[in-house]
């Protein structure tokens, strides 16, 4: 209702814990058999820290991702980020949590084939109901550090996998969220991509006030990490 | 609910008032024969609506001049339709042309001998709406059904027939004058006196004409015998069937015979004859002057029928003994369309004794009752 | 034994890879299966129905019409019988039957009317086959009986059982003006005659039936059996024999014109029932295409391992034909309880129309159910079709591409708009292509090309009305009626089928509106100017007799001798055949009639003409005799009626909206002159105060009129005339009514198909928006956006559509299958009403769509490839 509140509240709380899970568990059913997808997970998360989480297919990396997105509630346990309980809150309030604290960014990109870049980018901002010309202001910004000014009106299908990330990207940051989530972000992409993704991601960590969490299986994101994650089998394992 | 099949039953017996009269009426207005019936011509040339069932009957064999033997036969009948009223109707009086009294049926044949081939042809209507008739004028009685026809004058009869298949068209001339046959025409075919029928026939014609065989025509002469007969009542229960001969010999006298078959296999008393002498006199023939052996039998395929077709008939009285034989065995008639009833009528040839000179001949045959009893009207 | 194995490996692999799929999504399967279904069910339940309606007038008429080879008739009057004997003694007739037939009414029974034929048992046993059920009466003599017993029947066991009597019972019958006691002799065994009428008939000899119905010295045909061997010569011969105005005749014309006026309400109903299977055909590709579209990947895997591109496109034509097969074996049982509505409603439609007919139950004609499979299996194949040929051209490659799916491309739509606008613009010509005989085929191929042109502009016009709108879009539906907008505009072909589907939907609604609207409103104008009259006078049963009994002499006394504030115009109506066309021929008194009465001119110069029809000088025809004959004003009307031969200049054409064909009007004065013919066929009485006329004076003049001759003529009200010619109309078009909305039924279908198979489709672009911010309120509100703008471009299109159908239905297909045309009017109203009700119904079929969105938990979803 006051996303001002929030924000000053996410900024308050940037000494402390940004994401606090605990006693986490997500358990799919699916056809009478129980499938583990995460299990007992606690986990304190700071402001500005850089997360990477590792782990093999289907260890749960994903899974945590989404719960932590909102995308996916928990089916056990606590799980608080940026000050929204995301077991218990009720669905306006994990979208109005999407759209202001968490970007994400995916393996496959996950553009709107039906809408441009500069469309694409401005989606979250215009979904989040702010002012048309902040957001496009705020577009264009991210447009040019990108490097994508020449390709505002083409469609996803026009461009390279590369540019197609960084369009992504642009559209995770397009409402400037506390929390940017990156799932296998680099995957897809070739190394030359996957270096330019990378060194964006840092600069995006650049000023300490947001908080990444990068998951994937490659060490490509080990230099940046504040903080390592390894998920087996569901459960957490620190390195 | 009035059940009509009870009433069909109830008119089916001539119920006689009049012992006496020749002429008795019956059950709504048939008339029944019970005694001489004093033939007049030419008015008893013509119909006798009155009375269930009449027949003319021509017969004859014929020849071309290239000696191809024929045998015809031309057979016009009038049966009476019993109009029950008794379904009361309100209608304004007037009566529509098609309520007729009676049906006209025909039935036709021709066998040719040499080919040993039969072709027959039969016909029925209702006497309405110029269809079908049987009329008398003056001295003239034509007798028609569609194209078929008969003309009967005092010079000479013409008959005429066209099947699409054959056709015949003869000139007949009348060389002796017609025989009454029984008591003046009164001819038992039973025990009951109206058991009877009126009966005479012409003897001896000489036919002249044409008879055309698929789209051959040819031009023949021969001789030919008429018969006209009518009555009411149907064969006595005892009865099934009968065999008639009509034989005309060489030496220009004839001989009219029928035999009554009684279900146990014996001739019916019943049962007799005439015999037509050179200047026409008749010898009436009873039962017992008459004595008849089956010589050979035929088997029809198609009816099943088991037929004589070779007789012995010895008239002691006259010193007369023939053998009658079928010319052609299948001369079988099936009239499923008019009478329904499956008979054999056909040219015998005659060879015989009479007074111990031998005699020869041809005639005509008629069979009834062998595939199953006739219990149509006389 | 290859071929064995192959077709086996191929439907292995069809089933494992295909029906397997259809198992893990039942819902979708159901309802493409469900709208097939319902599409071949109305398709064969039509086609069933009519043919049983065309089957029962074919045998009646086969075996009315019995074996014969020529058919002695006299145009607009009976034969005399005296011409029986004469033909009967030509050497090459072998038979010949008087035929007399009428339907006569059973008495205080409340039964209605049955079919009487009289005939000459003996005469007519080559002609017709007939059987007594209990041949205990002589088998030579049954024939005899009914001339034995005068006013005896044999009867049909059904008519019988609807009368409730058996053998030997009696019962009254009436005709005209008499009535009499019969007495049912037998019942006739269900073969030849008794499966006339379905049973309803019995036959009397020839002698009952004149002695009955009074026809004296008449018959109404005589029925010719010819030797085989009959040459052009003889039938010359029996031409010169029968006097003027008697015809020697084809013994099936009546047969032949009945049918045609079966064929263009059969071809009608038939192709309206078509529609409900043509949209389904819309469901089965939306389907075909979604599974072709969503398993490219699988495609491809498939392709990489071996299998040809033929074997792919098999694949999916085997769906189509699934869904055929399956959809049509699902249709069997719907099809069996909509046949048994529609047969009664179909047989009685075409009874009261046409002829008669009698429908007891449905015959299962083989040909009809290998129509019907034939039709539904052809519709799913086709559908498969494009969607197989797509699927066949994913490349190998693609097994090993990973990432962001392909946008559809665009190009095309503008290419297929333009090939649409040349379609549309074909229409015209089309449909001006004269008609084979009685077959519109130019009209419905020209409605064919118009449904093809317009299904071919939605994909574009989708584009337009998102581009269009987009601003409003934004500002009256904010951020998801933009989204909704953009994802219109681009796509593509998916959604453009199924606003295909919708315009098809929407087009024809809109045009059979239309079309009835304006038949009403014309047949309504028409039935209170041209049907004038205050009481119409004809003799008992003369509609199901066609007038073939005129007027009794005692009602002619009365009117002749009435002396009333009111004018009598009598008319004579005959039913005639022009060529092969039948019509009905009426001479009526001019100026009576055209105080009171009009006609709706349609060619012809009214001035002139009316006082040139009064002197006899011409015949008015109406515009169905003229489509029919191909005659106009200015051609001569030539034909023999009763003996006299009439060629009169046509003077005027005008709208009559009779069923039994086209009618001529002519003078009576000059008919009877030229004729002789002095029967009436019937009058009508017109108050000469039109100012006011009194109710109690129209009924006390009505029962004067049944005191005096009630017994032979019927009596009817103007104004019930006309509400009974109204009510039979409303009737006719329910059937239709019925069908539209099944056909509309099955495009909401498509509706809902199309939007869930979008949503499954999109599911992970939806979880995207969700993942980006996107509220589930905001993805619902697009999709509802999305079926909006679906909906409105369809309807849209489907509008113009129907306005261009409307015009083919009232000026081509109508003419070219009825003959006739109406005044062309909208009915805004009803479209007023209609249009908001069907978006919102198109709307409601977006509902279970937007129930599906989010079924699945988004986060698997956004990592599935």
């Amino acid at each position: 209702m006051l996303p001002q509140n929030d924000r000053q509240r996410v900024a308050k709380m940037a000494i402390d814990l940004i994401i606090k899970a605990e006693k986490l568990s997500r358990i799919y059913v699916m056809e009478s058999a129980h499938v583990v997808g995460l299990t007992n997970i606690n986990l304190d998360i700071v402001v500005g820290e850089t997360v990477v989480l590792k782990g093999e297919s289907g260890s749960g990396k994903s899974t945590l991702l989404a719960l932590i997105a909102a995308l996916d509630r928990p089916t056990d346990g606590e799980l608080s980020v940026a000050g929204c309980n995301i077991k218990n809150a009720t669905e306006d309030r994990l979208t109005r949590f999407r759209r202001e604290s968490v970007g994400m960014v995916f393996q496959n990109f996950n553009l709107l084939p039906t809408l441009n870049v500069n469309e694409n980018i401005m989606l979250p901002g215009l979904l989040a109901r702010r002012d048309n010309l902040s957001v496009k202001k705020k577009a264009d910004k991210l447009l040019q550090w990108l490097g994508l000014s020449g390709r505002a009106n083409h469609f996803p299908a026009q461009l390279s996998g590369g540019e197609m990330q960084r369009t992504a990207i642009a559209r995770a940051l397009i409402n400037d969220p506390a929390i940017v989530l990156a799932d296998e972000p680099t995957g897809n992409l070739d190394s030359r991509n996957s270096r330019i993704v990378m060194d964006l991601f840092q600069e995006i960590i650049g000023n300490g006030k947001k908080t990444l969490i990068i998951a994937t299986h490659s060490t490509i994101a080990d230099h940046i990490a504040t903080m390592r994650l390894y998920l087996k089998d569901g459960a957490l394992q620190f390195l | 609910m009035i059940n009509f099949r009870n009433l069909i039953l109830a008119v089916v017996g001539c119920l006689i008032f009049v012992v006496s009269g020749t002429l008795a009426p019956a059950s709504e207005n048939l008339l029944c024969v019970t005694g001489p019936c004093h033939l007049k011509f030419p008015e008893d040339h013509g119909p006798h609506p009155g009375f269930r069932t009449e027949w003319w009957y021509y017969t004859g064999n014929v020849s071309d001049k290239n000696g191809l033997k024929f045998g015809f036969q031309l057979t016009f009948f009038r049966s009476r339709i019993d109009n029950k009223s008794a379904n009361t109707q309100k209608s304004s009086g007037q009566v529509s042309a098609w309520r007729a009294q009676q049906l006209i049926l025909a039935h036709a044949a021709i066998t040719e001998i040499s080919e040993k081939k039969h072709h027959q042809s039969e016909r029925m209507v209702r006497q309405a709406v110029d269809m079908a008739g049987a009329a008398r004028k003056r001295d003239r009685t034509h007798v028609f059904l569609r194209n078929w026809s008969l003309d009967l004058m005092p010079e000479y009869h013409i008959i005429e027939a066209d099947t699409g298949d054959f056709a015949l068209e003869l000139t007949l001339v009348p060389m002796k004058k017609p025989v009454s046959h029984g008591d003046q025409g009164y001819s038992r075919k039973g025990q009951k006196v109206e058991s009877a029928s009126c009966y005479y026939s012409f003897t001896r014609l000489k036919a002249q004409g044409n008879i055309r065989v698929g789209t051959k025509t040819f031009e023949v002469d021969g001789l030919a015998w008429m018969d006209h007969e009518f009555s009411t009542n149907p064969l006595e229960p005892d009865l099934e069937g009968w065999d008639w001969f009509s034989i005309q010999l060489d030496n220009h006298t004839e001989l009219m015979a029928y035999f009554l078959r009684k279900k146990d296999g014996t001739y019916s008393d019943a049962s007799s004859a005439t015999f037509v002498t050179v200047s026409g006199d008749s010898v009436h023939l009873n039962r017992s002057d008459l004595d008849l052996k089956i010589m050979n039998t035929w088997k029809s395929k198609q009816s099943g029928a088991n037929y004589p077709s070779q007789w012995r008939l010895r008239i002691p009285k006259l010193y007369l003994e023939l053998d009658i034989e079928a010319v052609v065995n299948d001369q079988e008639m099936k009239t499923p369309e008019t009478t329904g009833v499956t008979y054999w009528e056909g040219s015998v040839s005659i060879a015989g004794f009479l007074k111990g000179q031998t005699v020869s001949g041809m005639g005509y045959t008629e069979l009834t009752g062998y595939v199953k009893p006739l219990n149509v009207p006389m | 034994m290859t071929l064995f194995r192959s077709t086996n490996f191929f439907f292995g692999l069809f089933f494992r890879f295909s029906i397997r799929h259809m198992a893990k999504f039942p819902g979708r399967a159901l309802v493409v299966l469900l709208g097939i279904s319902l599409g071949a069910a109305v398709f064969t339940s039509v086609r069933l129905s009519i043919h049983a309606s065309l089957n029962s007038f074919n045998q009646s008429m086969e075996m009315i019409t019995g074996i014969a080879d020529r058919v002695v008739t006299r145009p607009g009057g009976r034969v005399p019988e005296t011409l029986v004997g004469p033909l009967l003694k030509l050497p090459y007739v072998k038979s010949a039957s008087p035929f007399l037939y009428t339907y006569v009414q059973p008495a205080m029974t409340g039964k209605s009317p049955f079919l009487l034929i009289g005939f000459d048992p003996i005469l007519d046993r080559p002609f017709r086959k007939w059987q007594l059920q209990n041949s205990t009466l002589s088998d030579q003599g049954i024939w005899l009986d009914l001339m034995r017993f005068p006013y005896s029947i044999f009867a049909g066991q059904p008519l019988l059982d609807d009368l409730g009597i058996k053998p030997q019972d009696g019962l009254t019958l009436e005709h005209v003006g008499q009535s009499a006691g019969f007495i049912v002799l037998e019942a006739l065994s269900s073969e030849g005659l008794a499966l006339v009428e379905g049973g309803r008939v019995a036959i009397t000899d020839i002698a009952t039936f004149q002695e009955f119905t009074h026809i004296w010295g008449e018959v109404d045909r005589i029925d010719l059996l010819l030797d085989s061997t009959v040459s052009e010569n003889q039938i010359n011969q029996i031409h010169k024999m029968l006097p003027e105005g008697i015809t020697l005749g084809m013994p099936n014309e009546d047969q032949l014109s009945g049918q045609r006026m079966i064929s263009a309400y059969q071809l009608n109903l038939s192709v309206l029932s078509f529609v409900s299977l043509f949209v389904g055909m819309f469901l089965v590709y939306s389907l075909v295409a979604l599974n072709a579209a969503s398993r490219r990947k699988e495609l491809a895997i498939l392709r990489s391992t071996g299998a040809s591109a033929k074997l792919i496109f098999f694949i999916f034509i085997a769906e189509g034909g699934f869904f055929g097969l399956v959809g049509w074996l699902i249709a069997i049982p719907i099809s069996s309880v909509f046949a048994k509505y529609l047969l009664q409603g179909v047989g009685e439609t075409i009874s009261t129309l046409f002829v008669r007919v009698s429908v007891d139950n449905l015959t299962l004609s083989a040909w009809e159910i290998f129509v019907s499979l034939g039709m539904t299996m052809f519709i799913s194949v086709l559908a498969a079709f494009q969607p197989a040929r797509e699927a066949m051209k994913v490349f190998p490659k693609e097994a090993m591409d990973i990432g962001q799916p392909v946008a559809t491309h665009r190009k095309s739509s503008r290419y297929l708009a333009i090939t649409g606008v040349l379609f549309i613009l074909m229409v015209w010509p089309l449909s001006s292509i004269p008609p084979p005989e009685n077959f519109p085929f130019p009209g419905y191929l020209a409605t064919f090309v118009l449904f093809l042109g317009f299904s071919m502009l939605s994909s574009w016009s989708l584009e337009m009305v998102a581009k269009i709108t987009e601003p409003a879009l934004l500002y009256l539906g904010k951020e998801p009626a933009w989204l909704a907008g953009r994802y219109v505009h681009s796509s593509g072909m998916r959604t453009a089928v199924s606003v295909g589907a919708l315009i098809t939907a929407v087009a024809l609604f809109s045009a059979l509106v239309i079309m009835v609207h304006s038949f009403r409103r014309t047949v309504e104008l028409w039935a209170n100017q041209t049907v004038a009259g205050d009481i119409f006078i004809r003799s008992k049963m003369a509609d199901i007799n066609r007038y073939k009994d005129p007027v009794s002499q005692n009602a002619m006394v009365f009117f002749n001798n009435l002396d009333e504030p009111v004018d009598i115009d009598i008319y004579r109506r005959l039913f005639l055949n022009y060529g092969k066309n039948l019509y009905q021929f009426e001479a009526l008194k001019w100026d009576v009639y055209l105080r009171y009465g009009s006609f709706f001119w349609t060619e012809g110069n009214i001035k002139t003409g009316l006082q040139r029809l009064k002197n006899g000088e011409g015949v008015l025809v109406s515009e169905v005799f003229a489509n029919r004959t191909g005659l106009g004003v200015g051609n001569l009307f030539q034909t023999s009626i009763r003996g006299t031969w009439f060629e009169l200049p046509i003077i005027g054409v005008v709208r009559d909206y009779r069923t039994q064909g086209g009618v001529v009007y002519y003078s009576l004065e000059h008919y009877q002159d030229k004729t002789g013919d002095l029967n009436w066929g019937g009058v009508r009485v017109f108050f000469k105060d039109r100012e006011k006329i009194p109710d109690e004076a129209v009924f006390q003049m009505r029962n004067r009129i049944i005191e005096c001759c009630g017994d032979s003529v019927n009596v009817t009200l103007g104004t019930q005339l006309r509400e009974a010619i109204l009510k039979i109309f409303d009737e006719t078009f329910a059937i239709t009514t019925i069908l539209l909305l099944i056909a509309l039924v099955v495009a909401a279908l498509g509706i809902t198909s199309t939007l869930t198979v979008l949503v499954l489709e999109r599911s992970r672009e939806l979880n995207t928006i969700l993942a980006v911010g996107g509220s589930y309120g905001q993805i619902r509100a697009m999709i509802f956006w999305e079926a909006f703008l679906m909906v409105l471009t369809g309807e849209f299109l489907g509008i113009l559509c129907g306005i261009a159908l409307s015009y083919l239905l009232v000026f081509v297909i109508n003419k070219q299958s009825f003959g006739w045309t109406f005044l062309y009017g909208m009915d805004l109203k009803t479209l007023a009403v209609s249009y908001p009700l069907i978006i919102f119904t198109a709307l409601a079929a977006a509902i279970p769509a937007i129930r599906m969105v989010f079924k699945q938990p988004p986060a698997n979803l956004l990592r599935e490839r």
